[in-house]
């Protein structure tokens, strides 16, 4: 069996983000990161394999820059890198991404793949489902953690009386929330040994996907409204004040 | 917000690769480990154990020695991973220096292979702590006219005689030390279970807080025969690790400027005074655009230095000038940092204090700003001028 993790770069979680021309500008993002439920599933993906589970290939869509993030992946234990070059994933629909994706999947002969629930940037959630359905395969979502259980594979999922777990078999798809599985740091040797793993990179195309027509077209990015200014109390004999404002207008008590 | 190093010049673009990651990987570190613990390890006086084992972890002690399970990577790497450490913290920074540089390079350049074995694996991972026993109290800048004396008795060596601001000494498992045998200077390795020998901790210090700083006492502490480092004799044994630890310091500096240049910059942004953020008044502006202009400087120094130790084209005069210039501007700005805070600057709120009175230090150990200048001096005209006989 080998194992394949979906990774997509998007915009830290920390980094300003600017509109401009109805479009965020990617240029003034100063910092680039691995999705965050994409890092829970790459290391349960590290995980799996390191408990005698096959190779782990590393598979992404994107702009030129995402390579590095193939390389912070092999860093921490990819076998091997794959990366479809796509300079303008927004131009994408997400049937687009999923075909490219369960192609590139299939190219690497894995049947298990693991994903994070969704981009922190789209926030979209239907790669995980629209590429298990591609691949004929199971899917199961909020999983926190994976582990071999004989010859299936026990995932362990978050619901509404608790948590749950549900033995699967490949081919499967695992999608992530953020876990309770630590994350590992790289280290230099981990770091050294990247240098020696080159990505494979392939075009749409060469994955016999055609993207010459997309159902979505973005009419234009728009900054989320300005948070009113927080207001300041002083004093005991603001109490009044602030408990009719938490009761009246907060709604809070 | 995520950290934004000042890189005026776009220093970033002239890095590998495997820099970059190492530099990105040590900064993400401090950022989740230092950041957020460093003002408390400072008010205990400590250095949490957790950050010895993280920095063995990550495989970054001895960064520029090659084999015996050590890094291998190259000076700048080494330079990067100095700069980030010292953006959280020079006491950290002084951790992994002394490490590398000061207690690991001696056994690595001057010891024995059954040394070099027993000892680097397991410094480089961490399980083994180093310092480096030079200073002694009654001479820090003319260290070669130490007291500290070795005999030899035939089967074992005795050392007597005290060492003074050893950084590391309570904590390490074990110590290189510098001793007279017959006159001439030698390195010693000593254990901290050697029999005699005694790291009792300074205390007191309103610098490097969170750094371990400690007496190395020897009454009679005997020591195996194989503990002397065998192919170094003189002042150029200690002085070789100091070159490294110079460099290292040298990167270190600009990234405890950064870390002060960024927190003034965001304050003189939010602060209002007159109706207007005090960054809109010109003699604030005049102070950004000097500490910009110094960092810029100071990194094109460490840079180009990196090159050359990586070529093997420097000289210990480089070096100096590096470890002069970078220290002293740093300091500069953290003071001017300070400034730029008002009040808040004195609160453990900002790192702008905290690294202002670590810089004092880094600027007197690893040889005084003054001693750099009279080793330029020198250098210059060729005339020593340490002491008045020549
Ligand atoms: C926190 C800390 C950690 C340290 N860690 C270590 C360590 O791990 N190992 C170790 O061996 N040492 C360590 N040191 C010691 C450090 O290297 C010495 O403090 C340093 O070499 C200076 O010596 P000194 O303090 O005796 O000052 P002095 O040599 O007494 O100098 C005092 C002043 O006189 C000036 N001066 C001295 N000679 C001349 C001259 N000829 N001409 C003009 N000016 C002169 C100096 O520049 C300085 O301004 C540490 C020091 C500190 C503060």
């Amino acid at each position: 069996m080998g194992i394949a993790v979906l990774l997509k770069q998007v915009p830290d979680t920390t980094a300003k983000i600017s509109v401009s021309g109805g479009r965020v500008d990617e240029s003034a993002v100063s910092k680039w990161s691995m999705s965050p439920y994409d890092e829970y599933a790459l290391e349960s993906a590290l995980q799996l394999k390191e408990s005698g589970g096959g190779d782990l290939v590393a598979i992404t869509c994107g702009p030129a820059r995402a390579v590095k993030m193939l390389t912070d992946a092999a860093a921490v234990g990819a076998d091997s890198l794959i990366h479809i070059l796509v300079e303008d994933l927004s131009a994408l629909d997400s049937t687009q991404v999923q075909a490219i994706l369960a192609a590139a999947v299939a190219h690497s002969g894995s049947d298990i793949v693991f994903c994070g629930k969704q981009a922190a940037d789209t926030n979209a959630g239907s790669t995980g489902p629209g590429v298990a359905h591609l691949m004929d395969a199971s899917c199961v979502t909020m999983v926190s953690e994976v582990t071999p259980d004989g010859g299936s594979l026990m995932a362990m999922r978050a619901s509404p009386n608790g948590n749950e777990r549900v033995s699967v078999s490949a081919p499967c798809v695992f999608a992530f929330d953020k876990g309770i599985i630590e994350l590992r740091r790289p280290n230099v040797r981990g770091i050294m040994m990247a240098k020696k793993k080159v990505a494979e990179t392939l075009g749409p195309a060469d994955l016999g996907v055609d993207i010459s027509t997309s159902s979505v077209s973005i009419v234009g990015h728009t900054p989320p409204p300005q948070k009113p200014p927080g207001q300041k109390f002083e004093g005991a004999d603001s109490v009044a004040a602030v408990v009719s404002k938490l009761r009246d207008e907060a709604n809070v008590i | 917000m995520a950290y934004e190093a000042l890189d005026f010049y776009d220093i970033d673009s002239l890095l590998t690769d495997e820099e970059r990651m190492v530099r990105d990987m040590v900064r993400d570190w401090v950022d989740e480990k230092i950041l957020p613990n460093i003002e408390k390890a400072c008010r205990d006086g400590v250095f949490p154990d957790e950050w010895r084992v993280d920095l063995g972890e990550m495989g970054i002690l001895g960064a520029p020695l090659k084999g015996y399970g050590c890094p291998g990577l190259s000076y700048i790497a080494y330079g990067l991973i100095c700069q980030e450490l010292e953006r959280g913290d020079s006491g950290v920074r002084s951790f992994a220096s002394v490490q590398g540089s000061l207690a690991m390079y001696p056994i690595w350049d001057f010891g024995s292979e059954e040394q070099k074995n027993h000892y680097l694996p397991k410094m480089t991972t961490g399980e083994w702590i180093g310092c480096f026993g030079l200073t002694e109290p009654d001479y820090g800048s003319n260290p070669g006219d130490m007291i500290t004396r070795a005999e030899d008795k035939g089967d074992h060596y005795l050392l007597n005689g005290a060492k003074m601001w050893i950084t590391n000494g309570t904590i390490a498992d074990l110590a290189v030390v510098w001793a007279k045998l017959d006159g001439v200077i030698r390195g010693f390795i000593v254990e901290k279970n050697d029999p005699g020998f005694t790291a009792p901790e300074m205390t007191g210090k309103h610098s490097l807080k969170a750094s371990v700083t400690s007496e190395l006492v020897f009454q009679d502490c005997k020591i195996p025969k194989d503990r002397m480092l065998p192919h170094v004799k003189g002042l150029k044994g200690p002085f070789s690790c100091l070159n490294n630890a110079r460099f290292g310091i040298s990167w270190g500096a600009v990234g405890a400027a950064q870390s002060c240049f960024n927190s003034a910059r965001e304050y003189a942004l939010s602060r209002i005074q007159f109706d207007h953020p005090i960054a809109s008044f010109q003699l604030v502006q005049n102070k950004l655009a000097w500490m910009l202009r110094e960092i810029t400087k100071a990194q094109l120094l460490a840079y180009h230095l990196g090159k050359k130790k990586d070529e093997g084209t420097w000289i210990p005069e480089h070096i100096s000038l590096a470890k002069m210039n970078n220290v002293d501007i740093a300091l500069e700005i953290a003071r001017m940092a300070r400034d730029i805070h008002g009040a808040n600057g004195i609160l453990d709120e900002y790192p702008v204090m905290r690294h202002m009175a670590n810089l004092e230090s880094v600027k007197t150990y690893e040889g005084t700003h003054d001693i750099h200048n009279l080793i330029l001096g020198r250098h210059i005209t060729g005339i020593q001028a340490f002491t008045r006989e020549s």
